[in-house]
């Protein structure tokens, strides 16, 4: 009765594979873990696809 | 109030002063719960499975509807596909006898094949330029309502012949598995948005373990839908096993194990697998064990448990322990965090149960959905 439906949002976890610089953003269709995506904004490394999680927003 | 001066006469309406219509108003509910308890049970059960059923309708609906849709946009097939579709929708299974058990494991697993590639067949036709991907993608999609279809036509059959032969016990056994029935029914309906997206769910942490493993290995396709990757850790050869990603397929281990072990023979197993958390247990916890960490049908692990008493290996495993709806679902942050730690526990389990110039087989097992290798 108390209980909140919650919302999952999917994210994105990239991590540079050089700096290990991390940035978590919202779900694009077509990304896959593992993937390199774009160059990191702190050094001469890629970001790479390290996570796809949901996590729950409350209503 | 004081309670020790009832009188049980005026209580109960036996009094001389009692009039005999009140008493009527509780001798008449007994006379009827006596005569009519059951069918009154029996309509009021029936009021609680109606709603869940009209909830399985709906999802039975809304699965075949996303399906529907997911295939035109993705295959643009020539013909309209709903006729087809329907027609997969309908296809039963009819598992073979098992008055005599000798040689069930073989027949099961021949059949529940034989389904596999027809549906994988079929709706390749429905578009021939569709990638393989997609191909995965919607084969799981029509599993999904395949699923919550059968769910619905079971369920419904209980309860109307219930009803039909107006018996309330036999509504019983309905009303008590309801609760997980339906549980799991939610369950599938909500993965329905991972597998269009092409997400991973929790079931994929296995293979999202190994994956990661396999990047910078040489790969080579040693099943159906399932590769290896060699590599080296601390002196030991490894020879890392998941199913194809990032499409949606669990792959053959059982079939990969059978190659592998018979050209390599690898000193031990490691499976590394989600299991199914027990009530009150925390999700996202880490176990290890002994023995085929593996689910499905059960063909799978009868083949890779005889392959490794056939030759004497020792079969480890290692779990991450979930909801059936955590499996089956995007993956939980909670669970994806426990990745490098799973990595972590892997190397640990190797350096203790093998020595430098041994092998080992580590299987990453579950649906790779999202997740390449």
């Amino acid at each position: 009765m108390f209980s909140k439906e919650k919302t999952i949002v999917p994210y994105t976890l990239e991590r540079c594979n050089l700096c290990k610089t991390e940035y978590k953003r919202n779900f694009k269709e077509g990304d896959f873990l593992f993937s390199s995506t774009n160059k990191c904004h702190s050094c001469d490394g890629m970001m790479i696809v390290e996570k796809i999680f949901g996590e729950p927003l409350e209503k | 109030m004081d309670f020790t001066n009832l009188d049980f006469d005026q209580l109960f309406g036996f009094g001389d002063d009692t009039n005999p219509l009140m008493m009527l108003i509780w001798i008449i509910p007994i006379v009827l719960f006596i005569f009519y308890g059951q069918r009154i049970q029996l309509q009021v059960t029936s009021g609680e499975i109606k709603k869940a059923i009209k909830k399985l309708e709906l999802f039975k609906n809304e699965s075949r509807s996303e399906l529907l849709s997911y295939v035109n946009k993705s295959m643009n097939p020539k013909e309209d596909p709903t006729k087809k579709i329907d027609r997969f929708l309908d296809y039963f299974t009819i598992m073979p006898v098992d008055m005599d058990p000798n040689g069930i494991v073989q027949k099961v697993r021949h059949i529940v094949r034989a389904r596999e590639d027809f549906t994988r067949n079929h709706v390749k036709s429905l578009s021939s330029n569709t990638n393989e991907f997609e191909l995965t993608k919607i084969q799981t999609l029509l599993e999904i309502a395949t699923s919550l279809q059968m769910i619905y036509k079971v369920v419904n059959h209980l309860f109307l012949t219930a009803k039909k032969q107006n018996n309330y016990p036999l509504i019983l056994p309905l009303q008590m598995i309801l609760p997980f029935v339906m549980e799991e029914a939610e369950a599938i309906h909500k993965a329905i948005p991972a597998f269009k997206l092409g997400q991973p769910v929790g079931d994929g942490i296995g293979p999202m373990v190994v994956g990661k493993m396999m990047l910078d290995t040489k790969k080579e396709t040693v099943a159906f839908q399932t590769v290896m990757g060699t590599t080296e850790y601390d002196g030991r050869q490894l020879f890392l096993l998941k199913a194809e990603g990032p499409g949606s397929t669990v792959g053959r281990p059982g079939d990969a194990v059978e190659k592998i072990v018979s050209e390599h023979k690898p000193d031990i197993i490691i499976m590394v697998d989600a299991a199914l958390k027990m009530e009150g247990e925390d999700s996202a916890t880490i176990a290890q064990g002994f023995g085929a960490a593996i689910g499905g049908i059960g063909t799978e692990r009868y083949q890779i448990e005889a392959i490794a008493v056939n030759h004497a290996i020792p079969i480890f495993a290692i779990v991450i322990k979930q909801s059936v709806k955590e499996a089956i679902t995007l993956m939980s942050k909670e669970i994806a965090d426990k990745a490098d730690e799973v990595r972590s526990q892997i190397y640990e389990m190797i350096h203790d149960n093998t020595k430098p110039g041994q092998s080992v087989l580590l299987i990453g097992v579950g649906n790779t959905l999202g997740v390449p290798q």
